[in-house]
């Protein structure tokens, strides 16, 4: 996932043609860098004595992955990106994030699910014919990092009070 | 730069400024520093809304600014349901023994999470683009969570992590839908999202729409209409009650709002009856989910949550209907409910202090044990259903004949069926609520009930005004200036 921004930040420092647009790349590279590092610590300071049982076998949910991922990009007409191969990479990245928080019932997937889509959007930002607005990047970081640091602090919680990150466990109220 | 600019900028930083401070300062002066800094804002926000409202043919539109007569109504509403909330929380940190935090930082994380989420609704309404919009309603969510979390049970823990997951996977939707239009706006890029730049837009009807339906279903998701409403009864159910009330009677609407503003830029390109089919078929779909759950026999809160349900449903019709007399039923609806709703919320604390059950059961005979306490919950529950004199029976009238003005007579007769079998919900809820039968309770007094009485009763005076004022509302200049919007 950190690899993944870190590519488009890339991707964006080639494409750069102003400072605004370096600052947006900036705003990019910042938020995978301390996403990864409170991950990183999160997984750290909440060691699992035994892993998180996926609720979908990996095949199953590869297999929806990519049927959603077709089904977007079948649904959704052109988008008006500069690359039509950048739009169904776009599409692709966002079915696969909103399947992996989905079907995934680590809490930490769920977040991760979060972040691809996110960096799905950052892609689509790029590849805007007429660019993004630096300011409304910068935004969309600084929202991405406040939402992920309430996200830690749930985890830990979560983790203090159930013994374990499974999603399961949060599932006593219905009606 | 004008004076309601001015105004404007003044009202978002003092809540933002008062957290900050709140964050710092010593716990001893926290609940009086948080009572003295909620005055500003408020008064901030009514005068905003009154200029608004006086003058609602005269509009503020700039890039980043807008100050017109729908923003007015929700920044009325927020400023006194934010000034409430701060009012009424002392009780229920006084009750409430778990935390999220440290007890020692309780209070302070408290009321300064509250005045942010605070902020950052305060300016939803007066934000001129698309893009800033999506960011603010971004924001609520760290900071909202955070509250919905903040008791630290399990069940609490469960809904905030819920509201988190799903509203922020919602907004990434909405993002796509977002960034889809951005592609196609002549002006360029995501800064030239401007609410009036977005009728100029470009790229084809098809992929407006496309676009359209993305940014609604994500702002669904963050408004609770169904189907996409899972996290709502959850996390109303189990925030702080000062905190449910802000999030059902401010943020819900809010988001409302920028779904309005969204259809009302984008019905040039996509086409107008198009627009409004989508908001009728969310709307239903709400009414028709919640009904429901209103003849259930339902924990206070959840029961409260699941009317949120059913009237952002409502509201999401009135604005489908377009016509004068349901613009006129929506502007009404949206405050008789923030009204309704916020005391509804309100009584739970002293509620769930008479009888600590109530959290996870429904209750009866309340009025038996504590007159006072079920007269404000009575209030609440008849303002809520529609039974008359409530403002909300006149909203929920006008809405309906809109429908049929509008030229959607299905529509609107499904609206009065689902409104109709909602009542008979809610009315046998507060029968059973206020005077049903009644355990043996302990008596002896109960934290906040003088706070939730005084609350009632000028509830019942605004509710009375608003009655009585929404014979003058159609055909006014605000029901023209709301048809109109930002263009």
């Amino acid at each position: 996932m950190t690899a993944q921004a870190l590519l488009l930040v890339g991707f964006a420092l080639q494409k750069a043609e102003s400072s605004g647009d370096i600052l947006a790349a900036g705003a990019l590279a910042l938020r995978a860098l301390v996403l990864a590092g409170l991950f990183f610590l999160l997984v750290s300071r909440t060691r699992s004595v035994r892993p998180v049982r996926a609720r979908v076998a990996p095949l199953a949910r590869a297999g929806i992955a990519l049927a959603l991922a077709l089904a977007l990009t079948w649904l959704v007409p052109v988008i008006g990106l500069d690359s039509r191969d950048a739009e169904r990479g776009v599409l692709a990245l966002v079915a696969f994030g909103i399947a992996t928080a989905a079907l995934r019932r680590a809490t930490l997937f769920q977040v991760i699910g979060i972040v691809l889509v996110e960096n799905a959007l950052a892609l689509a930002a790029l590849q805007l014919p007429s660019g993004g607005a630096v300011a409304i990047e910068l935004g969309v970081a600084l929202d991405l990092i406040l939402v992920a640091l309430v996200a830690v602090v749930f985890y830990e919680r979560i983790f203090a009070e159930f013994g374990t990150a499974d999603s399961a466990t949060l599932r006593t109220l219905r009606d | 730069m004008t004076s309601r600019e001015l105004l404007a900028l003044a009202l978002i930083a003092l809540p933002a400024l008062a957290a900050l401070l709140l964050l710092v300062a010593p716990s001893g002066v926290v609940p009086g520093l948080a009572r003295l800094a909620a005055l500003p804002p408020a008064a901030l926000a009514l005068t905003l809304s009154a200029l608004a409202l006086t003058a609602p043919s005269e509009p503020l539109i700039g890039d980043w600014l807008v100050l017109d007569a729908a923003g007015g109504l929700l920044l009325g509403v927020i400023g006194l349901v934010g000034l409430a909330s701060v009012l009424v929380s002392p009780a229920y940190l006084a009750t409430s023994s778990t935390s999220l935090v440290s007890p020692e930082r309780r209070q302070g994380i408290y009321y300064a999470t509250l005045y942010l989420f605070w902020a950052i609704l305060l300016a939803v309404p007066l934000v001129g683009n698309l893009g800033a919009a999506w960011l603010l309603v971004e924001a609520t969510t760290a900071a909202s969570a955070l509250l919905v979390g903040f008791g630290g049970t399990p069940r609490a823990l469960e809904a905030g992590w819920k509201y988190l997951v799903l509203t922020t996977l919602g907004l990434g939707v909405a993002l796509l839908g977002i960034v889809m239009l951005a592609a196609g706006i002549p002006a360029g890029g995501l800064g030239g999202l401007t609410w009036h730049e977005l009728s100029t837009y470009s790229g084809g009807s098809e992929t407006a729409l496309g676009a359209y339906l993305l940014l609604l279903a994500g702002l669904a998701a963050k408004i609770g209409l169904a189907p996409v409403h899972n996290w709502l009864p959850d996390a109303h159910s189990e925030a702080p009650p000062p905190v449910s009330a802000l999030l059902s009677a401010a943020l819900l609407p809010a988001v409302l709002l920028v779904a309005w503003r969204c259809q009302q830029a984008l019905a040039p390109v996509v086409g107008e009856q198009t627009t409004q089919t989508v908001l009728i078929a969310f709307g239903l779909g709400s009414l028709a989910v919640a009904v429901p759950f209103l003849w259930r026999s339902l924990p206070w809160k959840r029961l409260l949550a699941y009317s949120s349900l059913e009237h952002m449903g409502v509201i999401a019709l009135g604005i489908g209907f377009g016509s004068p007399l349901a613009l006129a039923g929506v502007a009404i609806h949206i405050v008789a409910h923030a009204v309704a709703k916020a005391l509804g919320f309100y009584a739970a604390t002293p509620l769930l202090g008479h009888e600590p059950q109530a959290g996870e059961h429904p209750v009866t005979g309340i009025a038996r044990s504590k007159p006072l306490l079920g007269a404000s919950m009575g209030i609440s529950l008849a303002a809520l259903s529609g039974l008359p004199p409530s403002p909300l029976f006149v909203s929920e009238v006008l809405i309906v004949a809109g429908g049929f003005e509008a030229g959607h007579p299905w529509a609107a007769s499904a609206t009065a069926l689902l409104v109709a079998l909602g009542f008979l919900g809610l009315a046998h809820a507060l029968i059973e609520t206020t005077v049903g039968d009644s355990p043996p309770r302990e008596p002896g007094r109960v934290a906040g009930l003088r706070g939730v009485t005084a609350v009632a009763c000028i509830s019942v005076v605004l509710m009375l005004i608003l009655a009585a004022s929404a014979v003058m509302l159609p055909g006014s200049e605000l029901v023209d200036a709301l048809r109109r919007g930002l263009s």
